[in-house]
């Protein structure tokens, strides 16, 4: 499928701020599932960008303003095109897991991190939930996954950014990106290596596959998982809305949690408190050869 | 061209030593004035000295009764008192401190013996037994790290900041003590009490400079012309302004003159030439008013001119989804 | 009395600098020795008293700033001088050049190259990726001729058979050469004739020879001649003294993070007079405080948008960001096969022998006898949390034991090394002029990566001032020494 999305960040400050630096995260990535077309990004106060792409691999946007301003605008627009991957089809044995160099090639993503760091409660209740898919990686992550799914209710607002992934278990809601660390973590106290995955979904309510329409929606950054299974790479898996990842699911990077490749993030001196509105949209587009 | 921190640091060094010897020097003419005419009532004069200080009311909040002591330690060595002479010498050292590598050692020294000094004596005892040495221990080491200053600094922008904070400081207080002394209905009526006006010239250490320009004679019109200005007075309103224009102007340097000089100018430009009986005439509290004011003016428009790219250090973080 | 002042000295079973096995007089030390014993004591402690107002009037202060009142501390110097003859500082020297290129090729390697030495196997990918140092915000950040290290502070040590090993690498900001040059410049005041006797080689062309690096390490952008500052946390960090001091030897500006700002990708110093540029950064500030909006920290020392400012390529910093992985203790073990590995050559110096205790074998042999090892967490830094067996208790044993087998991959175990000794001054401002005893040193060379990587001549002697102390750290009560290296065609014989 195809997309044009727009990225969107308002910084309104009560009082002038003298300066402010800024590091965005909301690049579409180019890879087996889906290929950048076209990226273009400005802001207000205009500033030069300087883009480069981190450890993880995802671009970034680094940009400053330096002269005073009270508000601050970032628009990023990007055209995409996605492809459907297959389902997983690989049904590796566990011991598949222990193969020292499958984990020598995830370390980091096997490790627990800030927003990943899970207690014996939480284990033992990854443990508890793959229990009945016995010895298979695959239905393993599947149980998981949907556990998380039903367990936790979806309220936006109910967590701040940086809440504790074993509270969340307990508190049994959270957005997006708690659904991810919360499937994260259980598959790493388990051996599994998982990584965080922030990207774009264009979410439809209707199913129309066969009516492709030029249809735009307004939207959140997503966040997301991939589960590594030997032997198939790495599988995505969206829990907060219990599918795997498809081709409306647009990726911009990966890293261990929401720290490595959070969308926006930086400093400003002077100003008070900030508001800020981040609005997406997404359009889909005609793809451009017809099947 | 210095770092915009470090001239900072340097203007207020020069202003706050100057303000240290100016309290102390108010202070002891306050309380001699007093010794010598004892007709003066205590309480309205260290009022007025408050006044003149814009500690009025910082000090009403005190609670505390106008006397002799309440007052002289407020204004010697209160810490909750961002005037007191104790502080003044602690925010000099702390600024000496930033910019020790620019200073000499001998004043850097000469600052922190000074702040040594006093948080070794017992200052509450030395103003209830022998105030004057305290005073002049004070007024002498200022004017050591003065005299140090001068003899160790090059004539680089560092030295011309603090000599402007210092000059400008001095201008600013000078006008102040004219404004309480002169400007006061009750004194339109020129007093007869002479010693009044030699408590006056003291304080500015002008009096014997004074009598050589006036010959004995002590007309308080004189002792106002002389005190606002005097060319050759080093302690007169003209002077100190006419002193930190001239720093202003070499710390310029560029094709047109800047906010600050253009601001000094004027007002250095426009006492120069009024005439005395016409201030008096006009009114002397708005003419004493409106040239503290422009001396304040004169102060911010060197913060912003030279200091404002010295940033605030509030520093937000954030993170987004 | 005729105080021979060595008539009591004690050799005891290390490897001493000045006395060989026999309790001979090494030949470059004759000198010397013949001048101190020829000393009347009372001038040996006028002497001291000298050293004392020297080092007073000097300002030479450590850990100053921080006291609330300004009193000053002066730096404990000791009066004998340490000297290395030609010969050995030649073996030194070019063991801790090829030391240091290794390592900086390990930095460019792992951070803009290929990552050859984790492909290869030459270190394990997981000690690199868990290492406290390694810090993935310094990926893709361009470093000038790759002198990531353009400061490194490599601490020797001396064994009981006076071979020299390197005990630890010091790569993020290495501090202690200030003290280096002051040391020389009180000495020769003290000891004015002695000196005058040995060819000892200068040490006082360190400012130019760092701004050479400097220099060297502009970006292409930068006006010529580059402008440079060095960047310090401020006035209440304990080594403030040092960036003070460099920055004046090399005549410039010393500059808080908040003098600096970044436009554009672009850092400006801000003067009087506006915004002027800047192309090089010698920073002192720890890579954590750096830039605010990369690191997760509201600290104002540092400046925002540096990160960004390097990555442009418009600003370099020295030394580069990320050091901290390859100074990291369980990295320091596998830096004799990183020299083998970048540069196909053997290594000169030495290692202390380390048993990396995440090997099975090696666990298991060092748990046998960890009474009789040193063992480190791999994280410490400034000699805490160090265990030394043949001083620990058997609580102590029993607690490090069950962290090691907790969490072998945190911790190092080394063979004790019998750091050599060197005679030393003790009590020397009492009446009497106090007596010579040896005690334990060690020596950290500092060396430059400008365009040819060179070290400065000797460099800081720490001596533990404590006796039987093995710990020479200034801030847990060591001092130290000048450090003579000999100039070439003379041979440790005297005259």
């Amino acid at each position: 499928m195809r997309f044009e999305i727009d990225y969107t960040s308002e910084f309104k400050y009560p009082e002038p701020v003298w300066e402010s630096q800024n590091l965005l995260r909301a690049c579409p990535t180019s890879d087996a599932h889906q290929t950048l077309l076209h990226y273009e990004l400005r802001t207000l106060p205009v500033a030069r960008v300087h883009s480069y792409v981190d450890y993880w691999g995802t671009r970034v946007d680094a940009f400053g303003a330096r002269a005073p301003h009270d508000r601050l605008s970032i628009h990023a627009r990007s055209a995409v095109e996605t492809r459907p991957s297959g389902p997983m089809a690989a049904a590796p044995a566990w011991k598949r897991l222990s193969d020292p160099a499958f984990i020598e090639a995830h370390l980091e993503y096997l490790a627990p991190s800030r927003h990943t760091a899970w207690n014996e409660a939480l284990r033992a209740e990854a443990e508890r939930r793959a229990a009945p898919a016995g010895a298979d990686i695959v239905g393993v992550v599947l149980s998981l996954h949907r556990m998380v799914g039903s367990s936790l209710a979806y309220v936006p607002g109910s967590t701040a950014v940086g809440v504790d992934v074993n509270d969340v278990l307990r508190g049994r809601k959270g957005v997006c990106q708690d659904f991810a660390h919360l499937l994260i973590a259980m598959c790493r106290s388990l051996g599994i290596p998982a990584r965080y995955v922030s990207g774009y979904l264009f979410s439809e309510s209707s199913e129309s596959e066969r009516e492709p329409q030029v249809e735009s929606v307004k939207v959140k950054t997503h966040a997301w998982a991939e589960i590594a299974i030997p032997g198939a790479g790495w599988w995505g898996l969206d829990p907060t809305n219990r599918q795997e990842i498809g081709p409306r699911h647009v990726k911009i990077g990966h890293g261990r949690d929401y720290d490595d490749v959070l969308p926006l993030r930086g400093v400003y001196l002077g100003g008070g408190d900030h508001k800020l509105d981040v609005c997406v949209s997404i359009r889909r587009e005609a793809p451009a050869q017809q099947q | 061209m210095m770092l915009a921190r470090h001239a900072e640091d340097l203007f207020w060094a020069g202003r706050y030593i100057e303000r240290a010897e100016d309290t102390a020097r108010l202070l002891d003419v306050t309380y001699h004035g007093m010794l010598e005419s004892p007709l003066l009532d205590a309480a309205s004069a260290w009022r007025e000295l408050l006044e003149l200080l814009y500690l009025e009311q910082a000090f009403a909040a005190k609670g505390q009764p106008v006397t002799d002591s309440t007052v002289t330690e407020f204004l010697v060595l209160d810490p909750g008192n961002a005037g007191s002479i104790v502080r003044s010498v602690a925010r000099a050292r702390d600024n000496a401190r930033n910019v020790r590598e620019r200073i000499s050692t001998e004043l850097w020294e000469a600052i922190n013996i000074l702040f040594l000094e006093l948080h070794a004596r017992d200052l509450r005892a030395d103003l209830e037994r022998e105030p004057y040495q305290l005073y002049r221990f004070v007024r002498t080491r200022c004017q050591t790290i003065s005299g140090v200053s001068a003899e160790t600094m090059s004539r680089d922008d560092g030295w011309r900041f603090l000599l402007l904070g210092r000059m400008l400081e001095r201008a600013e207080m000078t006008c102040r003590l004219l404004s309480v002394r002169f400007g006061r209905s009750s004194h339109a009526a020129v007093p007869s009490d002479v010693h009044y006006w030699i408590a006056v010239l003291k304080s500015v250490s002008a009096f014997e400079a004074y009598l050589r320009a006036h010959r004995a004679q002590i007309e308080p019109q004189d002792v106002l012309e002389f005190l606002l200005l005097s060319r050759e007075f080093p302690r007169s309103v003209l002077f100190a302004l006419r002193a930190s224009e001239s720093e202003l102007v070499r710390l310029g340097g560029e094709t047109a003159p800047s906010r600050p000089e253009r601001l000094l100018g004027r007002l250095r430009a426009d006492l120069e030439f009024m005439d005395i009986h016409e201030i008096i005439d006009n009114g002397l509290p708005a003419a004493l008013d409106s040239l503290q004011h422009g001396i304040l003016a004169v102060a911010e428009a060197v913060e912003r001119h030279f200091f404002r790219a010295a940033a605030p250090p509030e520093l937000h973080v954030f993170e987004s989804v | 009395m005729t105080s021979d002042l060595f008539t009591d000295y004690q050799r005891g079973d290390f490897f001493d600098e000045v006395f060989d096995g026999q309790g001979e007089i090494r030949p470059h030390y004759r000198p010397l020795v013949d001048r101190l014993r020829a000393l009347p004591s009372d001038e040996l402690l006028r002497r001291a008293r000298l050293r004392d107002t020297i080092l007073r009037n000097l300002g030479i202060t450590f850990a100053v700033y921080g006291e609330a009142q300004g009193i000053e501390r002066t730096w404990p110097l000791d009066l004998i001088p340490r000297i290395i003859p030609a010969d050995e500082w030649r073996h030194v020297e070019r063991g801790l050049v090829q030391r240091v290129r290794a390592l900086n090729c390990f930095l460019e390697d792992l951070y803009l190259g290929e990552r050859a030495a984790l492909r290869e196997g030459v270190i394990p990918t997981w000690l690199v990726q868990s290492s406290a140092g390694f810090c993935r915000e310094a990926y893709g950040i361009p470093v000038p001729r790759g002198a990531h290290c353009l400061v490194a502070g490599i601490d020797v040590v001396r064994d009981a058979q006076g071979t020299y090993r390197v005990l630890e690498d010091n790569l993020r900001t290495p501090s202690g050469v200030s003290y280096v040059l002051e040391n020389r410049a009180t000495l020769t005041r003290v000891l004015p004739l002695v000196f005058a006797q040995h060819r000892v080689r200068p040490v006082n062309h360190y400012g130019a020879s760092l701004l050479s690096a400097l220099r060297s390490l502009a970006p292409a952008s930068a006006s010529d001649p580059p402008r440079i500052v060095v960047l310090t946390p401020g006035i209440y960090n304990s080594a403030y003294f040092e960036h003070a001091f460099l920055a004046r030897q090399m005549g410039i500006e010393l500059v808080e993070g908040r003098d600096l700002v970044v436009d554009d990708h672009v850092v400006f110093m801000r003067t009087t007079r506006g915004l002027s540029r800047v192309d090089v950064i010698y920073r002192r500030v720890d890579d954590e405080f750096l830039d605010p909006a990369v690191f997760r920290s509201d600290s104002i020392l540092g400046v925002p948008g540096l990160l960004a400012a390097a990555r442009a390529g418009n600003v370099s910093l020295a030394n580069a960001i990320g050091n901290g992985v390859a100074d990291d203790k369980a990295v320091y073990a596998y830096v004799p096969a990183l020299v083998r590995f970048y540069l196909g050559e053997e290594p000169i110096l030495p290692n202390v022998e380390t048993y990396l205790l995440w090997e099975a074998e090696q666990r298991a042999a060092a748990l046998s006898r960890l009474h009789e090892l040193v063992v480190k967490p791999v994280d410490a830094s400034g000699g805490y949390g160090i265990m030394i067996g043949p001083k620990a208790t058997e609580e102590e044993l029993a607690a490090v034991r069950k962290a090691i087998e907790a969490r072998p991959r945190s911790y190092i175990a080394q063979e004790v090394v019998a750091l050599s000794r060197h005679p030393t001054l003790v009590d020397d401002t009492q009446r009497g002029g106090g007596r010579i005893e040896g005690r334990h040193i060690d020596l950290r060379p500092f060396v430059l990566s400008g365009e040819k990587i060179e070290v400065i001549p000797g460099g800081l002697t720490r001596v533990a001032l404590r006796k039987d102390s093995l710990v020479v750290n200034s801030s847990q009560g060591g001092g130290s020494k000048d450090t003579w290296v000999l100039a070439a065609d003379e041979n440790g014989t005297s005259g």
